[in-house]
């Protein structure tokens, strides 16, 4: 059976429309003046306030730096294979170190492709591939821009990072970076 | 010539007014964009548009005003939009249209009485410098007369436009208007019947030697108001437009700067509702909605209010200057708290700089501004003594043209802030309420508004005849 619902009936004061209508604009008004005066919106101001992403936010991607600066990919093609979108292109060459066997000549992410799921960053051996940048915002006026190369993912300051991402603070400039580096060149590289 | 422009002073004020004058209200018109903009996004919780910006070299400051700056990127926009005519519409009619209402509207500014009559001597005789640009008896129904001709230009342009659309928008308009006409002349009725005068002049001169419209009449005031709210196809009137149900209403087929006309006229319909609601109901060009005591003085139709504005003209201008001074202190108050937020949150260094900048000047400006204000209100209220100045020439206090031009000045100001609080209520009232359906509007204007006016009337008219 179906349910019937009263229609609610409304009283006096409500039918002449202006004790209503006065108790509407009061309660406009105290949100006006709130805003007005105090300022703090519920809303963000956003290109200029930025939300605080955490760090484990799929973002862009970063590629982790050696002690010596180097990357630490191996060209390996892991995340490429993993990568459902296919937006990964890397070259691979052979490294000039005898220790290691292969580098990336060539490093490309296409982030109009990227669906940003993390399969590269589960899929890579050698913990070279991240996405903890919290940089959400990717803009560029034309479609070859979005294609990041190696320069592009390896522009990243330790300084940045917390801490306790020990990795991050390996690389040059990181508070870790004077012993890794010693530990690196005696042959200990991971 | 320059020898008779020094001769007759008053004489060039009244040819130069019918021109600053209309360009002076007109200023109000982007203010009063920005205060819909601004003042919807308060009332939302949310910021509204603030982001186009000037940048000014010298100072190296992204100047934003608060979003004043949308105003001229509006106009930019429509100006430079391509002026397409669809091939359909009635060309001649259609590009005549959008100019009706804007021409009404200015029309309807110059009957208002922007400040009281000033008495001059002229050769031999005495003289008066009005504040209508137009001076006619018929006095308010003129200005009905133009306000009804407005919506002329809508169903003028809904019409040519050749649109079924436009058509129901600017059919619904002319029907409401001709619904709301009916009540919002029977609602001023009851004041003009207290007055017994149809000339503005003489409704604000019977309000400074009374009191304000609005003691007398209320309910005329509010049947007024909600008519006046009716006739500017605002909220919760703007059934003329509909998004859901007619397209856009009447403007459908019109773009770039003729659109831009339309709009014009609505906030100018928007200001001179405003203006003449402060006039009829809040006693115009007075400050105060008492009579003032005069000393010696028991002429007993005069324009108390005004002579002693002119009597007390140092306290007055210095009060004035003084409160506005006070404002734009508090306001840069406001911006200095304003400032300290944004160098919390801002992104990043560049921006806090920048902003940082900005609102440094604009502090600036504010503070700078205030205490110019404050200074001038300490200089006016030592150096304006006017009360000796008035010379009794045939029962008419007469005084220096710099007292009469200063009193036109804080005159003017004084309706226009009125005329203001009657713009944000528009606004208000815009972002409050939800609209009336058609067939909801069509049953309160023709069943409760016009009732209710009819019995005010009557109520009014008995009393008015008891107490004379």
């Amino acid at each position: 059976m179906a349910k019937v619902i009263p229609r609610p009936q409304l009283s006096f004061w409500e039918n002449i429309y202006f004790v209503e209508i006065f108790k509407g604009l009061a309660t406009t008004w105290g949100h006006a003046q709130k805003n007005l005066i105090k300022g703090d919106f519920p809303t963000r101001n956003y290109p200029d306030e930025l939300p605080a992403l955490p760090r484990d936010y799929r973002a862009r991607h970063r590629l982790m730096k050696r002690p010596d600066g180097t990357p630490r990919c191996v060209a390996c093609f892991m995340c490429s294979t993993a990568c459902p979108a296919r937006c990964i292109n890397i070259v691979a060459e052979e490294s000039d170190r005898l220790d290691i066997e292969k580098r990336p000549a060539k490093f490309e992410i296409d982030l109009l492709l990227c669906v940003f799921c993390g399969f590269c960053v589960e899929a890579c051996p050698c913990d070279a591939i991240r996405m903890d940048t919290t940089l959400g915002v990717m803009v560029a006026d034309n479609r070859a821009d979005f294609v990041i190369n190696k320069t592009t993912l390896m522009d990243w300051a330790p300084a940045d990072y917390p801490a306790t991402d020990t990795q991050s603070q390996k690389a040059p400039g990181g508070s870790l970076h004077a012993q890794a580096l010693a530990d690196f060149n005696s042959g200990n590289r991971h | 010539m320059f020898d008779w422009i020094l001769a007759n002073p008053y004489a060039v004020a009244g040819l130069l007014l019918p021109i600053v004058i209309p360009l002076v209200v007109f200023q109000i018109l982007p203010l009063l964009v920005l205060i819909e903009r601004r003042g919807a996004a308060f009332i939302q919780d949310r910021a509204g548009p603030n982001r186009a910006y000037i940048y000014i070299p010298v100072l190296g400051v992204k100047l934003r005003a608060f979003g004043m700056i949308y105003n001229a990127t509006d106009a930019v926009k429509l100006l430079f939009k391509e002026n397409f005519i669809p091939p359909f519409v009635h060309k001649g009619w259609y590009l005549f249209a959008p100019g009706i209402p804007v021409i009404t509207g200015l029309l309807g500014l110059a009957l208002i009485p922007w400040f009281a009559p000033m008495s001059y001597v002229a050769g031999e005789s005495l003289a008066v410098l009005s504040g209508q640009m137009i001076e006619a008896n018929s006095g308010i129904l003129l200005l009905f007369a133009f306000g009804g001709l407005g919506v002329y230009g809508i169903v003028l342009g809904s019409w040519a436009s050749n649109s079924k659309y436009s058509l129901l928008g600017g059919m619904r308009a002319s029907a409401m208007m001709i619904s709301y006409e009916v009540s919002m002349g029977l609602s001023v009725m009851g004041m003009l019947m207290l007055v017994g005068s149809l000339g503005l002049t003489q409704v604000v001169e019977w309000q400074g030697a009374h009191t304000w419209g609005i003691v007398v009449q209320p309910i005329g005031f509010l049947l007024f108001l909600v008519s006046m709210f009716a006739e500017c196809n605002r909220n919760p009137f703007d059934v003329a437009e509909g998004e859901s149900e007619i397209v856009a209403g009447f403007h459908t087929e019109f773009n770039g700067v003729k659109f831009m006309t339309f709009m014009t006229a609505e906030y100018l319909h928007v200001i001179a509702a405003s203006v003449l609601l402060a006039t009829v109901y809040l006693g115009g060009y007075q400050l105060l909605p008492l009579p003032l005591p005069l000393d010696g003085f028991d002429a007993p139709w005069v324009d108390l209010n005004t002579l002693w504005l002119k009597n007390h003209l140092g306290i007055i201008a210095g009060l004035m200057l003084a409160g506005g001074g006070a404002g734009l202190l508090g306001f840069a108050y406001l911006l200095v708290g304003r400032r300290r937020t944004y160098q919390a949150n801002d992104a990043n260094a560049v921006l806090k700089a920048e902003r940082s900048k900005e609102y440094g000047l604009y502090i600036a400006v504010f503070a700078l501004g205030g205490l110019g204000m404050l200074a001038g209100a300490v200089a006016s209220v030592m150096l304006m003594h006017t009360a000796a100045l008035g010379q009794t020439i045939n029962n008419t206090v007469i005084f220096p043209g710099w007292v009469n031009a200063v009193t036109a000045f804080i005159q003017f100001n004084i309706l226009i802030g009125k005329a203001m609080l009657f713009c944000w209520l528009f606004v208000w009232v815009r972002w409050t309420l939800p609209r009336f359906r058609y067939d909801q509007i069509m049953a309160l204007g023709w069943k409760v508004m016009l009732n209710i006016a009819l019995v005010n009337l009557l109520v009014t008219a008995v009393i008015a005849k008891l107490v004379r």
